[in-house]
């Protein structure tokens, strides 16, 4: 191992390190210290990462320093970051103790920094599966909730089958292309057909982690089971992370018209569905579940223009909605306290009680229904600029009309935030790390809203 | 001209300093209400710097012609978004407009009870987008801040509303921004066929306009364009958020939507749609009209329904903005500097109407005409403003409103005599509900007798300075039009 190679791979070594040092040393730490080092070892990783120039590595097979890498390690440190902040106050109120949090959260993203470096199938799909298989165990992490645990199970299952699903679509592409190198892929004329069965099987399996219609359904019970700052992680990491898989995969294997079909489908109805369902939901978490498959909807209609501005509009809405959703959620789990805050109606008047709160909250639901100055409006200009670009008008179409009538749903919690009378009790003062949080969220959705160049020329050097 | 000072993006920057000023002060109510004033009037006086400098210019590289003051930024390069700001004559009497409305609007505010600092905060928020709409050259910054200008409009109405708040702010959300979402898509078609035509990806609307668009498609284009301007303008049949939103919005919530957020919709149609799609709009010029002339008596005939003072208005307000949209739609020099001239001064008179409405209501606690009478009798100078005002709106000759439908309808019957009678019956519906109102006012007899405070200081410091500007536009709206000549030559020959 050279040191070139040292340097490109500390990021992950950083994590797994920190990982297992949290996990083997928890007993013996106070959990502050524990979050500490979970925030530590998460920033370091992104700021290394982000400051690393791609190279490929020799002594591990199946892992170079991708440029995706350089974008999307910082990104999935920083969601990894911000949850560990959000949890740490989070826990201690609901009273989940011990080092198992932490390190599974580091853990996840060890899977997450692994998961861009891939240039193997086989790690691709083993990074997927760890950071699934961490989610897993975080989703039921809250002993004290039955639900927690109801969410984790369901999870797991629905999980367990759609990662078959995925294995056998790799089984079939690596069939059909004879090796499970990404860039030695051999895409011989005869064995198409092999490999477009793998494709169609491959998407079922990511409709399930993108939480794409018709495989939804196991959504909105997981994200309002699971504590909230998971459902944070969740909701943002894990799909940036299976769209990431996706697009690693087109780049060596490019868009094929057969997949077109398939991917408008569940896009259309991702879209449609999702927002229509929200439209309905008095839960606010469940609300929030059904508008992250309207927001996947709109991620498979940029990957669907099977173009290089079509990817970076996936990229760039990936790190906008991590932003958007963190910042929702964090506000939602920094106002729970003995009692989880969840009905849209337990937030009567929380703007003016909890200004900090009540105002990330309220950014979040105005970033998410794309209106600007905030950078839900740029994530959507790029997808409708893709998708129009790519020709797919009627699709276009559909989408800002949905987009537009889920600004219903997300006003109507601003509504409640600011607009009626009556008054909630008003909460206990924020702690310092959740502050912190969903400040450094906040920022983040009104940085890139006013200012979206430099993530740009992130995200095109990541396609690069 | 590019001047040493950058005016253009000071009259955005300042007053969202103001509104975050405010919000910082926003603890000691006295504080807010004056530095909020301060920031307005600040806003004013650099309003009007540009009428005291050389406006003619030399035509300098790089800045479109007409343009007398220009301001261009690199923003998002790599989709050839920039920040270019410019001054015409158009933008400039836009501009004094909202900065003079504002400071009414502030004044207007003095005695808001609750939260009153945020209130101002939005206010001057909401002041910042206006300007940046009105000055952006730039289509990606002129929706931006057509969207942003949302934001502090939703809290206005939902926070400090009455009536029924939280249904009016979302209808009225929903609407403009259904509307807005498919001027997006056209907006993103037309850069990407100009780009496709040019191999120039910009945003920049003076180089947009040498677009060629298919016929067809410049339909489905100029369709959305004009779907979202009518929604907020509001044109009939998509007024329907319109009352709601004016009656249950606070005083100065309601200033800024009848005075300003309206002409937001005619001056995009008039900066943007109309000469983006020449064609396409001339196509659907008769459906223009119609809804003009059906908005103008309709609403007249409806606002003489209503027993609500405010929803009266807001009836009347829209009927009036018909005759901009009349003029629009006749496209001609006359008609359209009419068009502007209404801009303004419906943006005058409607909106001293929307503040004295306020007035009495805080006085009465009451907006129903049945609970006024007599009013003529027991505070003069406050009937007296109220009378001149109503004047002005049914356009009785020497004061404002009179000037431009006069205009508009001189201008509209040279190209369509028939658009312009059937707005001529409207504004006899006018003067009907008009009298109506100053006659049970003002003389009529009350079912109980209420004791009414005359015009304070600041109230009547308020009704004079709109009064000025009524007669001073009545009588000599020369300079106003002067303004207006030069651009709208550029504009109608392009």
């Amino acid at each position: 191992m050279t040191l070139t190679e040292l340097y490109c791979l500390m990021p992950i070594v950083i994590t797994g390190c920190a990982a297992l040092f949290v996990l083997l040393c928890g007993p013996l730490l106070l959990s502050s210290s524990l979050t500490a080092i979970g925030v530590t070892a998460s920033a370091a990783a992104g700021i290394w990462a982000a400051f690393t120039a791609p190279a490929p590595i020799q002594c591990i097979p199946g892992l170079a320093f991708t440029p995706l890498a350089q974008l999307l390690i910082p990104l999935f440190s920083f969601a990894a970051a911000l949850t560990l902040l959000l949890s740490h106050g989070y826990n201690e109120r609901r009273i989940l103790k011990g080092e198992e949090y932490p390190a599974t959260v580091l853990f996840a993203l060890f899977a997450m920094c692994v998961l861009p470096c891939a240039t193997n199938m086989l790690i691709l799909f083993l990074a997927l599966e760890s950071v699934s298989f961490a989610f897993y165990i975080l989703v039921s992490m809250d002993l004290n909730r039955a639900e927690s645990g109801e969410a984790g199970l369901k999870y797991l299952l629905m999980g367990a089958v759609a990662a078959a699903f995925t294995a056998f679509g790799f089984a079939l592409i690596f069939t059909g292309s004879g090796t499970l190198a990404l860039s030695a892929a051999l895409t011989r004329p005869e064995n198409r057909a092999i490999i477009s069965a793998g494709w169609g099987v491959l998407i079922l399996g990511m409709a399930f982690k993108l939480s794409l219609v018709p495989a939804h359904l196991w959504t909105p019970d997981v994200y309002q089971g699971a504590p909230s700052p998971v459902a944070a992680f969740l909701s943002t990491s894990s799909k940036v992370a299976a769209a990431a898989l996706l697009l690693i995969l087109l780049g060596h294997f490019p868009p094929m018209a057969e997949l077109r079909v398939p991917l408008a489908a569940l896009s259309v109805l991702s879209m449609v569905l999702g927002n229509l369902a929200a439209l309905r939901q008095t839960n606010i978490k469940r609300m929030l579940a059904y508008s992250s498959v309207a927001h996947m909807g709109y991620l498979a209609l940029a990957l669907l223009t099977g173009s290089r501005d079509g990817y970076a509009a996936v990229l760039l809405y990936g790190a906008i909605y991590t932003a958007m959703n963190l910042a929702a959620f964090g506000a939602i789990s920094s106002l729970s306290f003995e009692e989880e805050r969840e009905q849209i109606t337990d937030f009567t008047g929380i703007g003016f009680t909890a200004p900090v709160r009540g105002g990330v909250l309220a950014l979040a639901m105005i970033s998410l229904a794309g209106i600007p100055p905030t950078a839900g409006f740029i994530g959507k200009f790029f997808i409708f600029y893709s998708a129009l670009k790519g020709g797919i008008v009627p699709l276009a179409v559909v989408g800002i009309l949905s987009a537009a009538a889920s600004a219903y749903f997300y006003l109507r919690v601003v509504a409640q935030l600011y607009m009626h009378r009556t008054e909630s009790p008003a909460p206990k003062p924020v702690g310092f790390a959740e502050g912190l949080a969903l400040c450094a969220a906040s920022a983040a959705i009104l940085i890139i809203g006013v200012y979206p160049g430099p993530l740009l020329e992130m995200v095109e050097t990541a396609l690069r | 001209m590019t001047s040493l000072i950058p005016i253009l993006s000071l009259l955005i920057f300042l007053p969202l300093a103001g509104a975050l000023l405010v919000f910082a002060l926003r603890r000691s109510a006295s504080a807010a209400r004056w530095l909020a004033l301060v920031f307005g009037v600040a806003e004013f006086v650099l309003a009007c710097v540009p009428l005291a400098i050389d406006r003619q210019g030399g035509a300098q590289v790089g800045v479109p012609t007409g343009f007398f003051l220009y301001q261009d930024h690199g923003w998002i390069d790599r989709f050839g978004i920039r920040f270019t700001l410019g001054m015409d004559g158009i933008s400039l009497v836009m501009v004094i407009l909202t900065a003079f409305i504002t400071i009414v609007a502030v004044i207007a505010s003095w005695k808001v009870k609750e939260r009153q600092g945020l209130y101002l905060s939005l206010l001057l928020a909401l002041q910042g987008a206006v300007q940046g709409l009105f000055l952006s050259l730039d289509l990606f910054l002129f929706y931006l801040f057509w969207e942003a200008m949302l934001i502090p409009m939703l809290f206005l109405i939902g926070v400090w509303g009455t009536g029924r708040p939280v249904y009016s702010t979302i209808k009225f959300f929903l609407y403009t921004f259904v509307g807005s979402l498919l001027m997006l898509l056209a907006i993103i078609a037309l850069y990407l066929m100009h780009g496709a035509q040019t191999g120039s990806y910009t945003f920049a609307l003076p180089a947009l306009m040498h677009t060629a668009v298919p016929y067809q498609l410049g339909l489905w284009l100029f369709g959305a364009f004009l779907l979202s301007f009518a929604i907020k303008f509001p044109l009939f049949p998509l007024h329907t958020w319109q009352p709601d939103a004016y009656c249950d919005a606070p005083v100065a919530g309601t200033l800024m939507l009848a005075s300003l957020l309206s002409k937001t919709a005619a001056y995009g149609l008039i900066r943007i749609a109309y000469p983006l799609f020449p064609e396409a709009s001339r196509a659907l010029t008769p459906l223009v009209y119609v809804v003009a002339v059906i908005g103008i008596c309709y609403f007249a005939w409806v606002a003489f329904a209503q027993r609500d003072m405010k929803r009266m208005l807001a009836y009347s307000s829209v009927s009036h903005m018909g005759f901009v949209a009349l003029g629009i739609a006749a496209w001609s020099p006359v008609a359209v500097s009419g068009a502007l001239m209404q801009m303004v001064n419906h943006a005058i008179t409607t909106g001293a109407l929307f503040v004295m409405v306020g007035m009495l209501d805080e006085r009465a606690e009451s907006r129903d005409l049945s609970d006024f009478g007599g009013v003529w009798g027991k505070v003069p100078v406050l009937a007296f403003f109220f009378l001149v005002f109503n004047m002005a709106s049914a356009g009785v000759p020497g004061l404002n409103n009179f000037v431009s439908e006069l205009i508009v309808l001189v201008g509209v019957f040279k190209v369509a005599p028939a658009a312009a009678l059937g707005a001529f019956l409207g504004s006899v519906l006018t003067l009907i509900y008009t009298v109506r109102l100053v006659q049970e006012v003002l003389f009529g007899k009350e079912s109980k007798p209420t004791v009414l405070a005359e015009v304070s200081l600041r109230e009547g410091s308020v009704l004079v300075l709109l009064a000025v500007v009524v007669v001073y536009l009545g009588v000599h709206p020369g300079p106003v039009l002067d303004l207006f000549k030069a651009p709208l030559e550029l504009l109608l020959n392009k």
